[in-house]
């Protein structure tokens, strides 16, 4: 290799030159206040850029003690808001039974719904509680805006319903506090749409009155809102069939209400 | 031209570019300087930092005995002497250092050298004409000084080299 390829000359030379350039700027800066401002002004700069490198190094080696805070925080917190969660959990059951009053002889079981169909004629929905959280079959399904199911299996941790809207199923309803009463069925179409029918003619009604439980069937509680009652199509000329808007909204069911009377296997014994 | 005449004729050329900065004020927008094709001319047996001595002694009296600020053109001049060989070696190939012989305009061709002439008057202006206008002066300013420096550095400088070059001093 000849001697000038070497790289210890090379290093010498670099050396040599930056030491120059150095001197060269001092002379520059002590001689010329232009110059002095702006070799001032650069060195800030490269000090700035310098310094703020070796602090993104030094919070670089510091990300695994802050990783570990921030995981340790993040556990702290998310058990603080699964504490809050329960909370808000148990007092929005809460607030369902006392909105319909709890019922002597039935029994209330809070639940959530985890999946539900909507799109079908034979709807359905899956709870997440089962026999081993006291939900037995033939259990009714309520919300504070009425009725929404009825349990027809359970398994050990979660519970399989029809949904009010099928139309397999029907419910005692009744017009007003005290008056007639029919079989409710959802009509097949819409969302919060259901037909009030074998409603007697002779009993009268205002549009705009309020459907409720009839408390005849084993499965609900009486008096638990359902809807409101529109117009009346009178059948084969001897009972009405009323339409009637629910107040439950399918779309938006999340906690429900599982409800069971104690008495039903008792009362089923007669096979009525 | 042996050794001893070669610097010589290199400190009568330093008078001459202290006269020149100190006379020849031909405009804001040029700047002429014979320094960097001087460093360039310096011998290739002249190791490297003895060549950045001598251009930051050269850089130092023409700022010292002129009009200018005192490290300016050290500041520009040494970074030629730093880059010298290598320019030559990418222009001449290594064949001159092998030889261990110096450019001339006839043995190389007047492209080659003007090449040369036209890489070191470029940085040599380049760093002159940014640290002389210290951030103040406009980028347009600094682009005219700078190419219309570099053509007449570039032509003056073509003199010099038939002065300094080789096979014009035998």
């Amino acid at each position: 290799m000849p001697k000038e390829r070497s790289i210890l000359p090379r290093i010498i030379s670099a050396a040599i030159f930056i030491l120059m350039e150095i001197a060269a700027l001092q002379l520059l800066s002590r001689n010329a206040s232009l110059q002095q401002i702006w070799i001032a002004r650069a060195a800030h700069g490269v000090m700035g850029t310098v310094w703020g490198s070796t602090q993104k190094i030094a919070n670089y080696f510091n990300l695994r003690k802050i990783n570990e805070d921030l995981a340790k925080e993040n556990f702290e917190l998310r058990e603080e808001l699964d504490t809050y969660r329960s909370e808000a959990h148990a007092r929005r059951i809460d607030s369902l039974g006392i909105a319909h009053g709890r019922v002597q002889g039935f029994d209330y079981v809070p639940a959530e719904v985890i999946k539900i169909s909507r799109n079908k004629q034979h709807n359905y929905m899956i709870l997440n509680k089962g026999y081993e959280d006291g939900i037995q079959e033939k259990s009714g399904i309520i919300t504070r805006s009425g009725v929404v199911g009825i349990v027809d299996a359970v398994s050990a941790h979660h519970a399989y319903a029809f949904s009010f809207q099928n139309s397999d199923i029907s419910i005692s309803g009744r017009l007003g506090e005290e008056g007639a009463t029919g079989l409710l069925v959802w009509d097949g179409v819409r969302s919060n749409g259901a037909i009030l029918q074998e409603v007697p003619l002779q009993y009268k009604y205002e549009v705009g009155d309020t459907v409720y439980t009839s408390g005849h069937s084993l499965v609900f509680p009486p008096d638990i809102p359902l809807g409101l009652a529109g117009d009346a199509k009178v059948i084969n000329g001897a009972t009405n069939e009323i339409r009637v808007d629910l107040f439950q909204d399918f779309t938006a069911i999340r906690y429900v209400t599982v409800v069971h009377n104690t008495a039903f296997d008792e009362v089923e014994d007669f096979g009525l | 031209m042996r050794k001893n005449s070669f610097f010589l004729v290199y400190l009568l050329l330093t008078v001459v570019q202290m006269l020149i900065c100190n006379y020849f004020n031909l405009s804001p927008y040029v700047m002429l300087s014979i320094l960097p094709v001087m460093v360039l001319c310096i011998p290739l047996r002249v190791p490297t930092w003895v060549t950045m001595v001598i251009a930051f002694a050269t850089g130092f009296v023409v700022d010292l005995l002129s009009e200018g600020i005192l490290g300016l053109n050290v500041l520009a001049l040494v970074p030629v002497a730093f880059v010298r060989k290598e320019v030559i070696r990418l222009i001449f190939g290594g064949e001159l250092f092998a030889r261990k012989e110096d450019f001339a305009v006839r043995k190389n061709g007047f492209g080659m050298v003007l090449m040369a002439i036209i890489l070191v008057q470029a940085l040599f202006l380049a760093i002159y004409v940014w640290a002389d206008g210290a951030g103040t002066r406009p980028l347009s300013f600094q682009a005219i000084r700078f190419g219309a420096s570099l053509v007449a550095g570039v032509l003056v400088s073509l003199l010099v080299i038939g002065i300094l070059a080789p096979d014009t001093r035998k």
